[in-house]
């Protein structure tokens, strides 16, 4: 019954969410000092401490304080940051877009890149080309991903100053559309090569021993006494036998790339959510803080999720149990 | 049960021979053994400590060797002695040497010997082969003591290769007690530069180390007084000759003037320790829970593997950066913070292995003998994963050292603790990447891929090899 499948992992992702939210309460509330500091800056007016702490339940006792929260979570309502005083989830979407380019970018370029490059270079298995590739991929994934980063910044963005080294647009921004838009990729092109540097490896590794093995099977051998070309064999067979688990993986590794959106976005000073919580917690900011480590962490969940579906979907077995 | 042990030894030695057999393993555990010699022997291999010994150069001097670049030959490299164990004795008259200990640092005291007075020339020889340098920094701490009488001086010298000589330091002429004073010698210093001749505004180092050659120091000690007079004794302490270059050591140095080597020789000490003790609580954790999980089944297990399902998908990352924020930064709860998050992979591997060895005949043999599960668990169990857990050991000490790099270059690392992390986010924050400091950005960055890459290799080939033995069984 794939219903009942979906429903428990739905149901799984939710008690996940809940335990992370529930995580998120105790610790602020555990530090040593005055909870009500945790939200309300002592800078904010008379008047804005009130609704804050009406909002938050901060005169409550600690159940009815924990309900509050949860209802705020779930709402998106994270108060108002001590830093600039605005409200935290305008904020939040402020920057989410920016977020969702470089991982939407970087993501498919991952994904394409490495699916490819293992295709082609499994095909040409022991040639001097593919031993170079498979030897600088298992390099580059051995590398930090923030030093991917670094490493291009230095020589991309200050030995030859060729792309900018900082921000999500130049300053001042250009007017026109086009303009705009050009701009905008200028100020990807390092922090998407970043991520996809760092993280094709693991796809080009994958789906090249995957699909090395798959060639060694006697279907291929029917394909290619069939008369099929290589590239057909390839394709048609090889891949397609490869494909299920390559579908989950391309799901499971989402997480992943939204934690290394953050380091990445950190490197390259990108306006977006991950820099935020980094920011945020250097200057202790702490209801934006919990807001933009609970969207990051929605972020997963679904990705998740989606996951477990897509495992499900293609993998008939899985639906099955 | 000796027989078992045996026979146990024998299969890891079987391993172990054919890990020796693999290129990949072998490369592997050289680059790691290169490794944790440069942690073991980091207080040896450097002078310096990482977080406190600065201006050492010249703020983000390059490394020495870049003199052989025909761009920099004529900079001036950085000369540090500690000259206390690299005096030689050139001239001793009536005097005996002995070594004491002062506030935990060794000394040096001379005594004269017999009536009168007693004469000691320290010398020490260097060679100097760069550009003239814009400052050099002599220290002597010393203390003199005799009976009435008797008096002491000591006096400081240098000898170019020219044969030319500078009286850098006399002291007066002590009598009775001159209490513990660190005399320092400054080549910037106004009253130098008259002493030798120099007008105000002369560059004395430059004049005195205009040349390539042999150098010479010497230090005189003397003591004088009546046949009758008694001894005197001058104590020396641990005596520094420097000469801040714009070239300095083997990985140059940042922002303040601090040696980059003495940062890269203690982060590696800080990242395996962190790496294999975060390495060792997540192995502990995840076996224990693996091997009771699939053993014992049920409900231990249903409520064992969802606390698995729910902590592989919690956003490491960013709930390790909340909690720091909030704990604080300290080194002891980002290892507590790292071993936390890496034990579930152990847990389903060991889980999954234990499902299989408990179908087993001798698991089953000793279950109808009457063993308890706890002593099945320890006994018949756990024996048979220890290869596997090994395995993932050694998979999961990099990615350890990886995230705490990665947190300490978020600047979420414990601030007085030396790591590559560390280094790498200075270099971020205080301009290398203007300066193009490559020195400075470069070597941690690559040590943490290598080292990487070491225990990748490492842990594939251990775990090649138990697969296949596991195969053939």
């Amino acid at each position: 019954m794939p219903g009942a499948y979906v429903w428990r992992r739905l149901l799984y992702g939710l008690i996940t969410l809940f335990i992370i939210m529930t995580v998120n309460f105790v610790i602020f509330r555990i530090m040593p000092g005055d909870p009500i500091s945790l939200v309300i800056s002592p800078e904010f007016t008379p008047e804005m401490r009130q609704l804050l702490m009406k909002q938050f339940g901060l005169d409550q006792p600690l159940p009815t304080q924990y309900v509050l929260y949860l209802k705020n979570m779930l709402t998106f309502n994270f108060g108002r940051s001590f830093y600039d005083r605005q409200p935290v989830l305008d904020e939040l979407l402020d920057r989410l877009p920016n977020t969702l380019m470089l991982l939407g970018t970087a993501f498919v370029l991952n994904v394409f890149i490495g699916i490819t490059l293992g295709l082609q270079m499994a095909a040409k298995q022991g040639t001097r080309l593919e031993t170079a590739i498979t030897g600088i991929s298992l390099f580059l994934n051995a590398m930090p991903a923030f030093f991917v980063g670094l490493v291009l910044l230095l020589i991309f963005g200050y030995y030859w100053p060729i792309f900018p080294i900082r921000g999500t647009m130049s300053v001042p921004p250009p007017t026109e559309f086009w303009d705009i838009v050009v701009d905008r990729i200028h100020h990807l092109v390092l922090p998407v090569a970043a991520v996809v540097l760092s993280g094709y490896g693991s796809w080009y590794l994958y789906t090249r021993n995957n699909i090395v093995g798959a060639l060694t099977q006697d279907y291929i051998l029917t394909a290619r006494a069939k008369g099929l070309t290589n590239r057909e064999v390839l394709y048609r067979h090889a891949f397609r036998s490869v494909l299920p688990p390559i579908v989950t993986l391309v799901f499971l590794s989402l997480p992943g790339l939204i934690t290394g959106a953050v380091i990445t976005e950190q490197i390259f000073s990108l306006y977006g959510v991950g820099r935020y919580l980094i920011e945020a917690t250097l200057r202790h900011d702490y209801p934006v803080v919990q807001g933009a480590f609970f969207i990051i962490a929605l972020a997963v969940l679904i990705c998740n999720f989606l996951a477990d579906l897509v495992y499900g979907l293609v993998d008939p077995r899985i639906r099955l149990r | 049960m000796s027989k078992k042990k045996t026979r146990r030894r024998s299969a890891w030695r079987e391993v172990w021979s054919e890990f020796l057999r693999s290129p990949r393993g072998v490369f592997g555990l050289v680059l790691f053994l290169i490794f944790l010699f440069i942690g073991l022997a980091a207080s040896w291999l450097t002078p310096y400590d990482p977080v406190t010994d600065r201006s050492l150069a010249a703020a983000m001097a390059r490394p020495a060797w870049m003199r052989l670049f025909p761009k920099y030959k004529d900079a001036p490299v950085t000369v540090d002695v500690f000259l206390l164990r690299n005096w030689h004795v050139a001239e001793r008259e009536n005097v005996e040497i002995d070594w004491r200990e002062r506030e935990g640092a060794d000394v040096m005291v001379i005594t004269s010997t017999g009536e009168g007075g007693g004469r000691l020339v320290l010398e020490h020889k260097f060679e100097y082969d760069a550009g003239a340098p814009d400052v050099f920094i002599l220290e002597l701490p010393y203390a003199f003591s005799g009976a009435a009488g008797v008096t002491g001086q000591a006096r400081i010298t240098l000898e170019t290769p020219a044969g030319d000589t500078y009286r850098l330091f006399e002291s007066r002429v002590l009598r009775n007690e001159q209490r513990w004073t660190v005399q320092r010698v400054d080549s910037r210093d106004l009253q130098l530069k008259m002493r030798l001749g120099f007008q105000p505004f002369a560059n004395v180092a430059k004049e005195l180390f205009g040349e390539r050659g042999e150098y010479r120091l010497v230090a005189e000690f003397e003591m004088t007084g009546a046949s009758e007079a008694g001894t005197a004794t001058f104590t020396v302490g641990e005596s520094r000759f420097r000469i801040p270059g714009q070239l300095h050591g083997l990985l140059g140095t940042d922002h303040l003037g601090a040696d980059l080597w003495s940062q890269f020789v203690y982060g590696t000490r800080t990242s395996l320790l962190i790496g294999f003790i975060v390495a060792i609580i997540a192995v502990f954790v995840g076996t224990l829970v693996g091997i009771v999980s699939g053993y014992l089944g049920g409900w231990v297990d249903e409520l064992l593997m969802r606390i698995v399902d729910v902590m592989i998908s919690i956003p490491f990352l960013p709930i390790m950066i909340v909690v720091v924020a909030i704990v604080g930064q300290s080194i002891e709860a980002l290892v507590f913070l790292v071993a936390i998050f890496s034990w579930m992979s152990v847990a389903r591997l060991v889980r999954s292995q234990t499902l299989t060895l408990r179908e087993r005949t001798f698991v089953e043999a000793a279950r109808a003998a009457g063993a308890r599960p706890g002593y099945i668990m320890r006994a018949h169990i756990l024996p048979n994963v220890l290869g596997l857990v090994f395995a993932s050991l050694v998979l999961l000490i990099p990615s350890a050292i990886l995230t705490e790099a990665t947190m300490s270059f978020l600047g979420f690392g414990d601030p007085t603790v030396p790591t590559w992390g560390r280094m790498l986010q200075n270099a971020k924050s205080f301009g290398a990447f203007t300066a193009l400091a490559w020195w400075w950005i470069l070597p941690p960055g690559l040590a943490l891929t290598l080292l990487a890459l070491a225990f990748v290799f490492m842990g594939n080939t251990l775990d090649d090899i138990l697969n296949r033995r596991n195969g053939e069984r």
